[in-house]
């Protein structure tokens, strides 16, 4: 008999919530994380859209360790001196059922895999898993650890061990690894008082602010945010790989830069750094998503690249949440079958590409690209605040000019060729609508 | 017989005592860990039964685990207040062994630290103690008598030999822990743990308040006039600096150190 | 008060002085060569009471019920034996323990915590035992002669049980301890440097200094350096003319051992931390980049792939 039935590799959501749906089903689960505990390594931006848990745990809201609860979002669009800010604000998602929450990850994800354990699973930390077992006919059948007597059998592998994945390569299912696929986020975290915080971004409460940023990030492709928690706030970037070591920039000095432009230092003012972290997030989306699924093995989160980095959005638990979810119960019923294989094991692909986590991966196939396209980046913000500068701006005693007139003068100005521009307004139209 | 480890669960993230340590950030101090070690390895070459013991709050029961995974065979927790009095937490912890052959803690407590609960346990156990130990040879017949070296003041050692029941205290950097298999690291967390509740009552601890240096009394002032003895008290002729606070980038601050210390007299 | 002394081989451990100044001069001196110690604490105490035997809470509970001080309140030095005897003597006495006093009266205790960063002061109504912190008093000393009298402890029963623990000898310092405790310049490192090989680039910074290198108990514990470069109370107890600290927050057990160095250097983090209080230059910096900016300007052990 296998030491269990299912191991789950990797205690961040993707592997939490495989590990409660597996072991929701009556399966034996381990589950291991490399961390002294989960979430003790793992970072992001901030802000967490939970409404896939309603599947998983009811009324997920009363216990889950949330900051605040997004009701302010924001995009944000920086040019060298000024900056155009589309900002909607809901109260509603201030509300069960909620909308998105910012939370720390070290309690959430904690707070997530206690919720495995509760279902009956084994949380085993501080181990690192170091390789896959295959028993004589090359299927997985188990993982070996870095601790002493080490190797564990099982029937299913879920591998949930996060961005650029050792297990999915070691289990070759990654087409080449290509550093354009991958951004590079970076974030500060900046204490300041829950009173100023609450002052300076128009909250009450446990209201939260989300603002995404477009610009500011010194040239180099990529764009920034800025998340509220109770009294910290998250600052950061979001950096394309190729470009930064190309510029040879470094990343805390963007930051710095990002901190000081004016629509955003009179947010962070006074904030201490409590915490810096950086970290790689899958940003390719479809075009770098590995095979999935093996005899014996199955991937989820931002292991199988599930992340959704598409400019004003990037989320990503809730993609590992649901693709581990997926995960878990699949390979629950492909023990309940009997079979183990590929082929048994589709039944997850076949979920993933009937709910949200691919079909907004189809949708959004070619935003991630045109967000990060060096037009977009370098052109869009001078032009986009170029022309609401000049409509707002009141130029007496010369009358206002149409703003057509604008629209071209400044699309000229910086260097988009109309064709350009209704090219680019296509593919976001397509990949948007 | 039992060899009796006594660990304590504190916050390992900074030394902030408190009746619940945030339970991520707590397991046992680098001291309480070598006397783990100590233990188990004693049990190795005998048929001693390794207990580990912690008094303290239910999420202290992971320090238990934790034991339990690198071999510890049985495990008790007393159900008590962390800010209870040492000396109670001793009481406890020795109404919970009985008659060990030994029993090994940490020198310190990262948190409390008075050191002064080993003592206690000898004292109740009435059997003699060795504390502050810095270096042990185990023998190879784990019933014979051994040598252990133990820190006095101004950089001087005690050699000792222990020959029979005795509580024995060793500081961190003695001996490192043995990692957990796999295996015993899945079933620690299913094995039982006795929970004794604990008697005698906490003793209040007062509210905690920033750590400042009392004054230091110095010797009366030398010198014939009033003026020579104030010159004495107040330092005014030495070059010393004024208590400067300066926040600079390292490069900066590395400069300023070297700067100094040629100002002082340190560096040509 | 009574300060209580145990004394081996006629001397006295560090911090015995200030223990008897807390104790307004009055002392018990138990062990072996009690006389001789006696000489050594005359500058501070006025009242010495002498007891050839070996400093056991029996023998001590003895001494003081023959003397008739079986009222006062018992201090002794935070030192190994003074903290060895301590809870034995609170414990046969049936008193509370105050362990690691930083001033102590007979009304009002305060005991170091936090690892020596808080304070939490007691009112105790009955008398106690108390160890005093090393170090961190200062001593009041004073012209006159203090009154000897030896105490002969009587009727006392053989221990009714065999001692399993004996001393075999006392090691003097040994050369590289001696080496630390005499270092007229001292460069010390704590739990702010971020791994062990920033200590053999401390080494190295401190051997261009002309200077020995220190550690807090921290970093002993980790085991990144050896007990012998421990600083502090249950360490080496050094008399630096100049003392350079890097990530060392300044808890009373290893600041006490620091004696009064003419010029202090510390590089943190936290401004407020006691050791940058007491230093003549405090710098706030992440320690490990200003280790690596030192070791570049002074020549040595630069850091591989650090910044
Ligand atoms: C700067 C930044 C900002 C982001 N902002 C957001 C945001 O605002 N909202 C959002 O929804 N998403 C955001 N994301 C994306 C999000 O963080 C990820 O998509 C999400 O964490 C993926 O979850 P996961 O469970 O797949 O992987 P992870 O969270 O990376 O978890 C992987 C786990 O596996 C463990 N592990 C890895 N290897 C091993 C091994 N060999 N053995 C044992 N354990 C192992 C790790 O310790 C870790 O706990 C952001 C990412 C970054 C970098
Ligand atoms: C009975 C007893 C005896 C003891 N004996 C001794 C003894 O002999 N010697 C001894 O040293 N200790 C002794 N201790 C321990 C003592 O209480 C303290 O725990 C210890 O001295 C703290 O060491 P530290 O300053 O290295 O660590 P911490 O107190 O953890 O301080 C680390 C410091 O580094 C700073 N820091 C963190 N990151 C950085 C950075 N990147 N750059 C710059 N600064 C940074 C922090 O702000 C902090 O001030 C004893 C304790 C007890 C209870
Ligand atoms: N609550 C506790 N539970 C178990 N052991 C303890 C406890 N408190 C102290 N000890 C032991 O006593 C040693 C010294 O602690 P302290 O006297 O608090 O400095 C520790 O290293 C432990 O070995």
């Amino acid at each position: 008999m296998t030491d269990a039935d299912i191991i789950v590799v990797g205690a961040g959501p993707a592997g939490s919530c495989a590990a409660i749906a597996a072991a929701r089903s009556g399966k034996r689960v381990v589950l291991i994380e490399r961390g002294p505990f989960p979430g003790s390594k793992n970072m992001y931006g901030g802000v967490i859209y939970p409404r896939i848990l309603d599947e998983l745990i009811p009324h997920w809201f009363e216990t889950a360790p949330i900051q605040r609860w997004v009701v302010r979002r924001s995009t944000m669009v920086l040019s060298d001196t000024g900056a155009l800010n589309i900002d909607y604000r809901s109260n509603a998602w201030g509300q069960a059922p909620y909308n998105g929450a910012t939370a720390y990850r070290p309690d959430f994800d904690n707070w997530l895999a206690q919720q495995a354990v509760a279902a009956g699973a084994d949380l085993i930390c501080s181990t690192t898993v170091t390789g896959l077992l295959r028993d004589d006919q090359g299927r997985v059948c188990g993982v070996s650890t870095d601790r002493p007597d080490g190797d564990l059998t099982a029937s299913v592998v879920i591998a949930c061990d996060g961005v650029n994945s050792f297990l999915a390569k070691q289990a070759g299912l990654y087409p080449t690894a290509d550093a354009d696929n991958y951004t590079l986020g970076v974030k500060e975290t900046l204490s300041l008082s829950k009173h100023i915080i609450d002052e300076r971004f128009g909250v009450r409460d446990n209201q939260g602010v989300d603002i995404e940023i477009l610009g500011g990030t010194s040239g180099v492709n990529g764009g920034g945010f800025i998340y509220t928690n109770l009294d910290t706030i998250a600052v950061g970037v979001v950096l394309k790989l190729s470009k930064l070591s190309a510029q040879k920039k470094r990343p805390e000095d963007i930051i710095a830069e990002l901190k000081r432009h004016p629509a955003i230092a009179p947010l962070v003012e006074g904030g201490q750094v409590v915490e810096y972290s950086a970290h790689l997030i899958p940003e390719a989306g479809l075009e770098m998503m590995p095979k999935m699924v093996a005899d014996g093995l199955l991937i989820a989160g931002d292991a199988a690249a599930l992340c959704l980095a598409a400019g004003i959005w990037l989320e990503g638990v809730n993609f590992a949440m649901a693709s581990g979810m997926y995960a878990g119960q699949s390979a629950s019923a492909a023990i309940n079958a009997n079979n183990v294989s590929a082929n048994s094991l589709k039944s997850y692909t076949d979920r993933l590409n009937k709910t949200f986590v691919l079909q907004d991966h189809k949708k959004l196939r070619k935003i991630p690209h045109l967000v990060l396209s060096d037009r977009i980046q370098h052109k869009y913000p001078a032009f986009v605040t170029g022309v609401v500068e000049r409509m707002f701006r009141v130029d007496n005693p010369t009358p206002k000019p149409g703003v057509r007139r604008i629209v071209s003068q400044e699309r000229k100005k910086a260097g988009i060729k109309l064709s350009e521009l209704v090219r680019d307004a296509l593919t976001g139209l397509k990949g948007f609508g | 017989m039992t060899i009796a480890v006594c660990i304590k669960w504190v916050n390992y993230s900074g030394p902030v005592e408190s009746d619940t340590p945030d339970e991520r950030f707590a397991g046992f101090s680098f001291a309480d860990q070598a006397a783990l070690e100590w233990a188990l390895r004693i049990a190795e070459n005998s048929s001693d039964e390794v207990l580990v013991l912690t008094a303290g709050p239910v999420g202290a029961e992971a320090v238990l685990r934790d034991a339990l995974s690198r071999g510890a065979h049985r495990a008790v927790r007393i159900d008590i207040d962390l800010t209870s009095d040492s000396s109670v937490i001793a009481r406890n912890l020795v109404g919970a062994m009985s008659q060990p052959r030994m029993v090994w803690c940490g020198d310190y407590s990262n948190d409390r630290g008075s050191g002064s609960v080993p003592s206690f346990i000898a004292a109740d156990l009435n059997i003699d103690q060795a504390l502050g130990l810095v270096a042990l040879e185990l023998p190879e017949n784990a019933n014979a008598s051994f040598a252990a070296v133990r820190r006095l003041d101004g950089g001087r050692r005690e050699q000792l030999l222990i020959s029979g029941s005795a509580v024995l205290s060793v500081e961190g950097s003695t001996v490192r822990l043995r990692r957990a298999s796999l295996k015993n690291t899945m079933s620690a967390s299913k094995q039982e743990i006795q929970v004794i509740t604990a008697t005698g009552g906490r003793m209040d601890t007062p509210a905690l308040r920033p750590y400042r240096p009392r004054p230091r009394v110095t010797l009366a002032p030398i010198g014939l006039t009033a003026l020579e003895r104030v010159k004495h008290i107040t330092d005014t002729s030495s070059s010393k600096g004024h208590g400067e606070t300066v926040h600079a980038e390292p490069s900066a601050a590395a400069t300023l150190i070297l700067e100094s210390l040629r100002k002082w007299g340190y560096l040509p | 008060m009574l300060a209580v002394i145990p004394v081996r081989h006629g001397v006295a451990p560090v911090g015995s002085d200030e223990t008897v100044c807390e104790a307004l001069g009055n002392v018990l001196l138990v062990g072996t060569g009690t006389a001789t110690a006696a000489t050594s604490l005359a500058h501070v105490a006025t009242q010495i009471w002498l007891v050839e035997s070996s400093p056991t809470a029996h023998v001590i509970a003895a001494a003081i019920a023959q003397v008739g001080l079986t009222a006062e309140s018992l201090i002794l030095p935070a030192s190994p034996d003074g903290r060895d005897l301590a809870p034995q003597l609170a414990h046969h006495l049936q008193r509370t323990l105050f362990a690691g006093s930083i001033a102590v009266t007979t009304d009002k205790v305060s005991v170091a915590r936090q690892g020596g960063l808080a304070i939490a002061d007691f009112t105790p109504t009955t008398p106690f035992v108390a160890t005093l912190q090393i170090g961190i008093r200062g001593i009041d000393s004073h012209g006159d002669e203090p009154v000897i009298t030896t105490v002969e402890v009587s009727g006392l029963s053989a221990p009714s049980r065999a001692s399993s623990v004996s001393s075999v000898a006392v090691l003097p310092p040994d050369a590289s301890t001696m080496d630390l405790s005499e270092a007229p310049r001292i460069v010390s490192g704590g739990a702010g440097l971020d791994s062990g090989q920033r200590f053999k680039q401390l080494q190295s910074i401190s051997t261009a200094l002309d200077a020995s290198m220190g550690v807090t108990r921290v970093i002993t514990d980790r085991g990144w350096a050896e007990h012998e470069r421990q600083i502090g109370t249950t360490g080496v107890i050094v008399q630096p003319d100049l003392y350079i600290s890097f990530g060392v927050s300044g808890a009373v057990q290893h600041t006490s051992g620091l004696g009064q160095p003419e010029h202090i250097i510390s590089v943190n983090t936290d401004a407020h931390c006691p050791m940058m209080q007491m230093s003549d230059l405090a710098i706030v910096a992440d320690a490990n980049a200003v280790l690596d900016e030192l070791a570049q300007l002074l020549g040595v052990n630069v850091i591989e792939g650090a910044s």
